[in-house]
């Protein structure tokens, strides 16, 4: 029992962690590009901003277990395989980055227009404010609202279980569910709970470190 | 000292359009000169941020032209928008300081956006920290500072790439009199030493007076008056300057002294209450006491007010002229050839 409850976590661990660097490679520059082509923003172009905020929305408003589905020959054509923990890490990638983007665009729109105004007028050009004075001043931001996509990851990595995509959920509903193995049931609810409290601690006080406003 | 710096001609602002329309600057036209600190007052709502900003295209008139040291902003762009942006450093009301970063850090920013190499970057760093008196606070963060040491950092970063002209955006407006002071003498010290036009705007008074050379005032959108600060202060033309100067000279005659009537003087102690105002060196020779024996006349002193405009006294005084009619106006045509301004406020005898 012990072996299995180990692999299924290792298994979450990995499909959250791959998730979570995929989506955060792809959302971050996602959620930079929001906001900066925003109105009255650093590189305002409303259509490509107009364009990112619906293609985002989109893919916020699919319920994860339809996404995790609906997208299976997206994720075979990918990876190979629909199932199994890299069948799984695909859809929740898919999923994690529009919330990602999202998570940016909030942290950088914190960010107090008059720093970025000062950078403006020392002549600074968009990458230098993006590099040093964007990311820089929404760290905190950023580091909170990693740590929420995490947490959400291994609810939906929970979820992929559905579609045989191992690890802590899929044990809980085959084994704790299925064979009636309430033991089992209690020590993967015990180990989820304490991954997201820890998570969240990590990240509440990492973001208060680097916090220096 | 006489070659312009900045030249602004009929620029024009408009934000908004159909009802919302707000015109923040009407056709205007100014001239700054190199090594002068130019002051622009004018209350919230007046234009005079717009006009500031616009100076280094943080906002983009309408219509009109800016000329910094002969180069047209108003059509730069991109790179060339960039590099004229270097040689103009901002200072702002809430400092503006990125609070991820130490004070030694800010001050390198603009170096890092300008690529100075790291090794003459160090050097430049210290040399304005010790500039503004903050060596000590070289690692600190902005929230660890009060409000006169962030602007210190302000300052500093914004004169990190030896810019020409300096831009101060309500750089006092969040700071107490007495910081406000403090940075003022900053100010003008790094105006003195570096040559550095200065152009600040301000809805204090204090400010113009303590540090300008010239001043112009705007109102609506427009600038309705401007030239030399002593001039302003001797003679404000505008409705808009005599409001700012009241709060900082007592011009209004203070209602006590209006409501001092007398009943029934007898002939030979009859005057007049007389506001004498007066500017420069004149403050420096007794003529009230000579005024006083030649020709007879008894003076009481109501009230009084002695200031200074960039070192030149200022001031004005209201006084009870008293001794007869006849030996009144002689006293009074006196104190006009002397060259003092003479306001009547009152007939009064005691």
């Amino acid at each position: 029992m012990w072996s299995l409850i180990l692999d299924a976590t290792i298994e979450t661990v990995y499909m959250v962690g791959v998730a979570l660097v995929l989506s955060a490679l792809f959302g971050i520059p996602l959620g930079i590009l929001l906001v900066i082509t925003g109105p009255r923003h650093i590189k305002p172009m409303p259509f490509l901003h107009r364009v990112l905020s619906v293609v985002i929305n989109v893919g916020r408003s699919l319920p994860f277990i339809i996404l995790l589905v609906a997208i299976i020959p997206f994720t075979r054509w990918l990876v190979g395989t629909s199932i199994g923990t890299t069948g799984a890490i695909v859809p929740l990638t898919v999923s994690a980055i529009p919330f990602m983007a999202r998570v940016v665009e909030s942290a950088l729109l914190e960010v107090d227009w008059g720093v970025i105004e000062a950078a403006q007028a020392m002549g600074a050009t968009t990458g230098q404010i993006i590099a040093k004075v964007l990311i820089p001043e929404a760290v905190p931001g950023l580091v909170l609202g990693l740590t929420m996509v995490a947490v959400s990851l291994i609810s939906y990595s929970a979820m992929a279980g559905a579609v045989g995509g191992g690890g802590l959920g899929d044990l809980a509903i085959r084994y704790g569910y299925q064979r009636f193995r309430g033991d089992i049931m209690f020590i993967t609810v015990l180990i989820l709970v304490v991954m997201v409290q820890s998570l969240q601690s990590l990240g509440g006080w990492l973001a208060a470190r680097l916090n220096h406003r | 000292m006489s070659s312009t710096m900045i030249e602004l001609e009929k620029v024009t602002k408009i934000y908004g359009q159909g009802e919302k329309r707000v015109v923040a600057l009407a056709d205007v036209s100014l001239k700054i000169q190199k090594g002068e600190i130019f002051g622009i007052i004018g209350l919230s709502g007046a234009g005079k941020s717009t006009l500031i900003r616009c100076i280094n295209k943080l906002e983009e008139p309408q219509s009109g032209i800016i000329r910094l040291a002969g180069q047209e902003i108003t059509t730069l762009k991109g790179k060339e928008l960039r590099a004229a942006r270097r040689k103009i450093g901002m200072i702002f009301q809430h400092f503006n300081l990125l609070s991820s970063r130490t004070v030694y850090r800010n001050i390198a920013f603009p170096l890092e956006i300008a690529r100075v190499k790291p090794k003459e970057r160090e050097e430049r760093v210290n040399a304005l920290m010790e500039l503004v008196g903050l060596t000590e606070k070289r690692n600190a963060y902005p929230s660890e500072l009060s409000g006169g040491q962030k602007q210190r950092v302000g300052i500093a970063r914004a004169l990190a790439n030896n810019p020409e002209v300096l831009l101060c955006d309500e750089a006092t407006s969040a700071l107490d009199p007495e910081t406000t002071k403090s940075i003022l003498r900053l100010l003008q010290d790094v105006n003195r030493r570096f040559g550095l036009t200065i152009v600040l705007i301000t809805h204090q008074m204090e400010v113009i007076k303590e540090i300008c050379d010239t001043v112009a005032v705007i109102d609506e959108g427009r600038i309705v008056e401007q030239g030399p600060v002593v001039d302003l202060f001797a003679r404000p033309r505008s409705v808009a300057a005599r409001r700012f100067m009241q709060g900082v000279l007592h011009t209004e005659i203070p209602p006590e002294i209006q409501e001092r009537v007398f009943a029934d003087p007898s002939p030979d102690r009859r005057g007049k209450t007389v506001r004498i105002s007066f500017i420069g060196e004149v403050a420096g020779r007794p003529i009230i006491s000579s005024m006083i024996r030649q020709y007879h006349v008894d003076v009481n002193i109501l009230y009084a007010n002695l200031d200074f405009i960039k070192n030149n006294p200022f001031g004005s005084i209201i006084v009870e002229v008293t001794g007869g009619d006849a030996n009144v106006e002689a006293a009074l045509d006196f104190l006009k050839t002397q060259g003092l301004k003479l306001e009547v406020l009152a007939e009064c005898g005691a």
